[in-house]
């Protein structure tokens, strides 16, 4: 049996042990945003647009992690809404970065791995950055929004008068709560990969100047920096799409009671 | 809504802009810190494109350009060079110049009293500074003193893993396991008293960091060592110098730290108000309580960082299906260390939610 597989069957046995049923959807959200994103490259492959894919895919992965993590509809329509503003917001700033930066494609540093590779695929390159970027940060504002918007809900349930302004404190003081360990789990994320880089940078002595030019390094240093941002405008964010949905959170509530 | 704006926030908005017109003053004019010669194009000629198709019939097209710069810094400058470009429309390695652009140059030299020069990449320190900024900007504003807590630990980490990688070159990669391990300790320690301080929360949160990420990864090495490393191309890991078996199992432990950290606190965060709210819960309750706050945080998390690790391989799993080879060999070859690494980090994930409830429930629950 090839490693992946049994990896894939432990993960999926633990899962289900601990969450049940929803261990099983947590298992299967994997899955399908595995799918999503091999398809979305099959898709570029085909040369369909990069920035169409982007939008496609990134809207699916967010339906999928939210819908299929969480059961209550009151948290994750909202959660889903201002994912989506989130995502808007991220896909046109990451668009003027990454034109800024220009780190589309390989380094230098790729080279040995281009080797015998034929690299002119006529598929901008710079597009697909874009794609790759807003792909990585995808779960991080998934993960953020659910749990402001969770929050939101139990605040709603408890205080359903309470006003707009205090509902909005609400939000942000949930937000400095789960900032700091949102924010590790990124910086760890990212620097787990980065480990090799690293270690080649300071074993070949690179110099500082160096690295923050080096179209890798930028490369990767976009990706966590737009990450923790978008985590950071989830938190406003998604408070005000609960304002906004105050009325639909109440009434619902009071329907399932 | 009304916003009310402290006087302490103006400050600090006031601050952050005065800030950041500095940082990009500085790096917009630190030409001369740098020893490589750097050069603004004033001009751009582009000749005709010449179409390029390969094997695959992947379709593309390169134009030259000649490219008249003014130096920006070295003992020339001030001086015009030209600069002979190619770049291709997809510019995967190479890079379209456009005018006002910087670039760095390589083998600057006098040929007939004019100087030419090769480009080696554009200069692209403004935009990490920029960005930079831009996160620090709002994780203040928006966050305020827990945002300053996130910003320092994620400045020390950053620190403590330059030092680590250090150590590990010093020591020419034979402790890699070792070094990393430590780090990954010292580091939950680190980011853990940071974002809780020195509470009781915080060390039963250490305690399920510890346990949960050690056992993932014990659970993780039987399992590759049980199927022999099956399906596992060790060899198309990246940028690798060192052995790379090792090196894939540090950085499996480092990304998943951080996920299991947050799920952790959180779970704790819920025991403690359940303690607080009733100071007679029973064992049970605290663990039941525990595992169904962990079971919806699971999901979400483990998508995190599996789509972290997996769009890492977008552009060269789209390089390998655009020269001809099959999806299973391109999955194989790019894909199989990241989905490697998100089980892995998914079963610390899961398994942290039973041993941080079991911890908690020991901590805080009363014997019946």
């Amino acid at each position: 049996m090839s490693t992946i597989y049994a990896l894939g069957l432990v993960l999926l046995f633990l899962m289900v042990l601990v969450g049940g049923k929803q261990g099983w959807r947590s298992f299967l959200s994997i899955l399908l945003n595995f799918g999503f994103l091999f398809f979305a490259i099959v898709l570029i492959e085909f040369h369909v647009p990069p920035m169409f894919v982007t939008a496609v895919t990134g809207i699916t992965i967010l339906a999928v992690t939210i819908f299929m993590g969480e059961d209550d509809l009151r948290i994750t329509v909202t959660a889903f809404y201002a994912s989506l503003i989130v995502l808007l917001i991220l896909i046109i700033l990451i668009f003027f970065v990454s034109h800024w930066a220009m780190v589309q494609g390989f380094g230098n540093e790729d080279s040995d791995d281009l080797e015998g590779m034929s690299i002119l695929i006529g598929i901008s390159y710079l597009k697909v950055s874009v794609t790759a970027i807003v792909i990585s940060t995808l779960g991080a504002i998934a993960e953020a929004s659910i749990a402001i918007s969770a929050g939101l809900t139990e605040i709603l349930e408890v205080h359903p008068k309470i006003n707009n302004s205090r509902l909005i404190d609400g939000g942000m003081a949930i937000g400095r709560q789960i900032i700091g360990t949102t924010l590790n789990t990124l910086f760890f994320g990212f620097f787990g990969g980065f480990l090799s880089l690293f270690i080649w940078f300071a074993g070949l002595h690179y110099s500082i100047g160096t690295i923050f030019n080096n179209k890798i390094f930028v490369a990767e240093l976009i990706e966590i920096l737009i990450s923790f941002l978008g985590v950071l405008l989830t938190v406003p964010i998604t408070s005000l799409v609960m304002v906004k949905r105050r009325d639909q959170v109440i009434d619902k509530s009071a329907e399932t009671k | 809504m009304i916003i009310k704006w402290s006087r302490r926030k103006i400050y600090l908005i006031i601050g952050m802009i005065v800030c950041g017109l500095l940082a990009m003053l500085f790096v917009t004019h630190n030409q001369r810190l740098y020893r490589q010669p750097i050069a603004q194009v004033v001009r751009v000629s582009n000749e005709k494109k010449q179409r390029t198709e390969d094997e695959f019939k992947n379709v593309d097209h390169q134009t030259t350009q000649k490219i008249t710069a003014v130096l920006m810094n070295g003992k020339n400058r001030g001086d015009q060079v030209k600069v002979q470009n190619t770049f291709s429309d997809s510019q995967p390695l190479d890079q379209e110049y456009k005018v006002g652009n910087q670039l760095f140059l390589s083998q600057l030299r006098r040929d007939h009293g004019k100087l030419t020069a090769n480009p080696a990449g554009p200069k692209r320190d403004s935009v990490v500074v920029f960005l930079g900024w831009l996160v620090v900007t709002v994780l203040l504003l928006t966050m305020g003193k827990a945002g300053t807590f996130a910003l320092v630990s994620v400045v020390i980490n950053t620190i403590l893993f330059l030092l680590a990688v250090s150590l590990d070159l010093h020591n020419q990669g034979s402790h890699v396991l070792l070094i990393f391990s430590g780090l990954a300790l010292i580091f939950t320690v680190v980011s853990l008293f940071l974002v809780l301080g020195p509470t009781k929360k915080m060390l039963a949160t250490l305690g399920a960091t510890i346990a949960g990420t050690t056992i993932a990864i014990l659970v993780g090495v039987l399992v590759l060592h049980l199927t022999h490393n099956r399906g596992v191309y060790y060899e198309s890991m990246q940028y690798v110098t060192q052995v790379p078996r090792p090196l894939f199992i540090a950085e499996i432990l480092l990304g998943s730290l951080g996920a299991v950290m947050d799920e952790s606190s959180d779970i704790v965060a819920t025991l403690f108000e359940l303690k607080q709210i009733d100071p007679n819960v029973s064992r049970t309750q605290l663990f039941m309580s525990g595992r169904s706050v962990g079971k919806s945080i699971m999901g979400p998390l483990v998508n995190v960082l599996f789509l972290i690790f997996m769009a890492d391989t977008f552009t060269n799993s789209l390089l390998y299906l655009k020269n001809g080879n099959s999806w299973g060999y391109t999955f194989s070859m790019n894909m199989s260390l990241g989905m490697v690494q998100s089980l892995i980090s998914g079963i610390g994930i899961v398994l942290a939610v039973p041993v941080v409830s079991v911890l908690g429930a020991i901590l805080l629950g009363r014997r019946r």
